[in-house]
């Protein structure tokens, strides 16, 4: 880890208050570092927090304990430096495929003929050629995804935030974009949050898996998922398959602690 | 039950919080009002408006107190009361009626649906000096106009509710073995209650404007001739005292009704969410 | 052919009319035949009667309608992202909703008389708050993940409001307008009937008044027709605008 760290977590907690009802400590002086391009997994159980943080980092949520720093700079507020992917794609619905990726492109001020170019460049990238002008309504999950992805990478932020992008899409759909995100980003290398409770996924895609524990939402282990993983069938590779398993253990018995709380 | 008791010793622990939380928020809502009325008075006696222009709101109070110790606000009340709810009433049984029969026999939709379409939408009001020479001047005219206008949303909501009732939810039904006869009053209208409900919520305003538009166009008792004598003579305060007394009238019916909803849709998932507005 | 069976019941209803009126089975005063209402009809567009006054009554239902749809939309979306606006406003809009704004006519009478302003006015009150309820449930039903995306593409507040909060309520918003475009109707029609000096609801009282019915009931009917056709053109237009809500 010789880069400096580009995003920086240091003691941050959440206080989830809902409109009735008790207040809930969502996350514990949680400390985290993210190198420039590294690919960072948080891993846990539902309701461990991992979507809050998510949200602290993009600036949605106000920073109530600790303090989030992104390139030497306090987190304040959402800004075009951190892009995010939601897990149920949040398109402008009222836009078509083009006018949803052009509508940040227009926020950055860029000229008419270069988005419109830039807009094109993207819909390729992500295999969209045919369905520019489509509405969301008209796409299936996956090529809301897409459009959702393309959207974000078209204007170029430096961060990545991912909320569980793939958690809406069926299996198959699932693999078929774990691998068009990795052919992405080996061509615009970008530093990355993904949150996801898929254990594969997070060693597949990931350079570093966070493993989170449920209530209050800390970070229990960070584990190295980075080798090679351009084998043909890595998911049957045994590196692999050891990483899988000794995730999983660790995500399991805070599954299993948090479903014991839960019914109590 | 006792999932029941325990929310409910919940709900008593946390009240003292709940209402700190609740008593800003209720005092503030109290402000505008306030503030709206004061403005009022203060307006009224700057000498921007005339008294007859702008009579001050505690001449109006005190008119609608001297009407009510007279027994005249008594008397209007209770007949635009009396007419908008006979209205209502018929709107109700006969709109239910009409919509669950275009829902069920192809005879009845072919007959009704082209009259539905192309009288909801109209501005039945038109047709009051039709209905005042058929009918006369008297309450049959007045109710005969408010039912016209407020039947329509309730055919058309029972029409849609009873569409929108999933199939799975009849089938099931009719494999336990319900009749035709259970099947409409046990399932299909209970189901399609939320529309109808809200088709009636749009019903019963639409019949106490109706009522009060007739009312001042065909003289009499009732708060919307009573509004008109009074303007007849120049009488401002007896006109914004109208307003007020059918203002309040209108308040207190769309919030029975909304409880009446709250009452019958107590299943309904709504009925646990955040009122709106 | 399928439009015409359709549409058989109310020619059927028509023709009962002219029946009932030919073979005075009612008295030809209460209901003059269908004909004869026809034929007063091509009369009152002949000597321009129903052109000027219909006019008169188009221009008012406009100007009031329009305004209630600025403000209604501008207070409805105030109310749903603005809490101060909100805890002031939405008290006044629950007590003035209820309010069935017939009982509003003498009064815009007594501030601005007979003319065009008083009629203006009723419709605009009478016709803002059904605008103002759909602007403001559509726009706190606009989803937070869609406010959050526009912000970090970097939409400024007020740009988001424009962009995302305006569009995500527009389906609820239009819908309030429906009503609202309903209520102009009634609003200018009774309140032409009681007072007026031109207008639809001016002619229908004056004509009745004549005994002259034929002619009453021509542009009673001329009316409806209005309303029903103004209601049709609105949904055509909302359907257009909102394409983007159906698949294919």
């Amino acid at each position: 880890m010789a880069a400096p760290a580009q995003i920086l977590l240091e003691n941050v907690s959440h206080v989830y208050r809902p409109v009735r009802g008790r207040e809930v400590l969502a996350l514990d002086q949680v400390s985290l570092q993210v190198a420039n391009r590294e690919f960072v997994a948080l891993l846990g159980p539902s309701g461990c927090g991992k979507s809050t943080l998510l949200y602290l980092i993009g600036g949605f949520l106000p920073v109530e304990a600790g303090s989030i720093t992104v390139d030497g700079k306090k987190v304040t507020g959402p800004g075009p430096d951190r892009g995010i992917v939601f897990q149920h794609f949040a398109l402008f619905p009222w836009k078509t495929v083009r006018g949803n990726i052009l509508y940040g492109l227009e926020r950055q001020g860029m000229p008419k003929a270069e988005r419109e170019k830039r807009a094109q460049d993207f819909i390729e990238l992500v295999g969209l050629h045919g369905f520019e002008d489509s509405y969301p309504s008209q796409l299936s999950g996956g090529m809301k995804q897409r459009t959702a992805i393309a959207r974000t990478l078209a204007f170029d932020p430096a961060i990545l935030l991912m909320d569980e992008p793939f958690g809406a899409l069926d299996a198959q759909t699932r693999g078929l974009m774990q691998a068009e995100l990795m052919r992405i980003f080996q061509r615009t290398p970008k530093t990355v949050i993904f949150v996801t409770h898929d254990v594969q996924e997070a060693v597949y895609l990931a350079d570093r898996v966070a493993v989170m524990s449920a209530r209050p939402g800390r970070i229990k282990t960070i584990v190295d998922t980075k080798f090679d993983k351009k084998a043909e069938n890595i998911f049957k590779e045994r590196v692999f398959v050891e990483k899988v398993d000794e995730i999983w253990h660790l995500v399991r018995e805070e599954a299993i602690k948090a479903q014991g709380r839960r019914s109590t | 039950m006792a999932v029941r008791h325990v929310t409910t010793r919940a709900r008593i622990k946390t009240w003292p919080a709940k209402a700190a939380r609740i008593l800003p928020l209720l005092l503030a809502r109290c402000f505008s009002v306030a503030a709206l009325l004061a403005a009022w008075e203060i307006l009224a006696r700057s000498g921007i408006f005339t008294p007859f222009q702008l009579p001050p709101f505690s001449a109006v109070v005190l008119r609608i107190w001297n009407d009510g110790a007279a027994g005249d606000l008594w008397i209007n009340l209770a007949l635009t009361l009396y007419r908008a709810l006979a209205a209502f009433a018929i709107c109700v049984l006969a709109g239910v009626a009409v919509g669950t029969a275009m829902s069920r026999s192809g005879l009845a939709r072919w007959f009704f649906d082209p009259i539905v379409s192309v009288g909801f939408p109209m501005p039945k009001i038109a047709f009051l000096p039709v209905v005042i020479l058929w009918l006369g001047v008297y309450d049959l005219s007045k109710i005969t106009m408010a039912v016209i206008d407020a039947i329509f949303p309730v055919i058309a909501a029972t029409v849609i509710g009873i569409q929108g009732v999933e199939r799975e939810l009849i089938w099931s039904a009719r494999n336990m073995g319900a009749s035709e006869r259970d099947l409409l009053r046990q399932v299909v209208l209970p189901a399609a209650l939320p529309q109808i409900m809200t088709g009636l919520q749009v019903a019963l305003p639409l019949a106490l404007i109706v009522t009060v538009v007739a009312e001042m166009l065909m003289g009499g008792y009732g708060l919307g001739g009573a509004m008109m004598t009074a303007s007849r003579f120049a009488n401002s305060t007896g006109v914004f005292a109208g307003i007020v007394e059918i203002a309040a009238l209108g308040y207190a019916l769309v919030k029975a009704m909304s409880l009446i909803r709250r009452r019958l849709l107590a299943w309904h998932p709504e009925a646990h969410a955040p009122s709106t507005v | 052919m399928r439009t015409l069976i359709r549409y058989l019941p109310l020619a059927l209803l028509a023709a009962a009319w002219e029946a009932a009126a030919r073979l005075h089975l009612v008295s030809s005063l209460a209901l003059p035949p269908l004909t004869d209402v026809i034929g007063s009809w091509i009369e009152l567009i002949r000597d321009g009667e129903l052109l000027v006054n219909g006019l008169a009554s188009l221009y008012r239902a406009a100007v009031g309608l329009a305004l209630a749809v600025v403000v209604g939309a501008l207070l409805g979306v105030m109310m749903a992202w603005f809490r101060p606006a909100n805890t002031l406003l939405s008290p006044l809009v629950e007590i003035f909703y209820p309010l069935p704004k017939s009982a509003l006519i003498p009064v815009t009478v007594i501030w601005l008389g007979f003319g065009d302003g008083s009629k203006i006015l009723l419709i605009f009150l009478g016709c803002m708050l059904p605008v103002t309820i759909g602007a403001f449930n559509g726009a706190r039903g606009s989803e937070q993940v869609l406010v959050w995306s526009a912000r970090s593409m970097g939409a400024s507040r007020l740009r988001m409001l424009w962009d995302v909060v305006l569009p995500s309520a527009m389906p609820e918003l239009l819908n309030g307008i429906r009503t609202a475009l309903a209520l102009s109707f009634i609003l200018l029609v009774s309140s032409e009937l009681i007072v007026a000096q031109k207008g639809f609801g001016y002619l229908i009282g004056s004509l009745g008044a004549n005994g002259s019915y034929d002619a009453m009931y021509a542009v009673v009917l001329t009316v409806a027709f209005l309303g029903f056709a103004a209601d049709r053109l609105y949904l055509a237009l909302t359907r257009r605008a909102l394409a983007w809500r159906y698949d294919t």
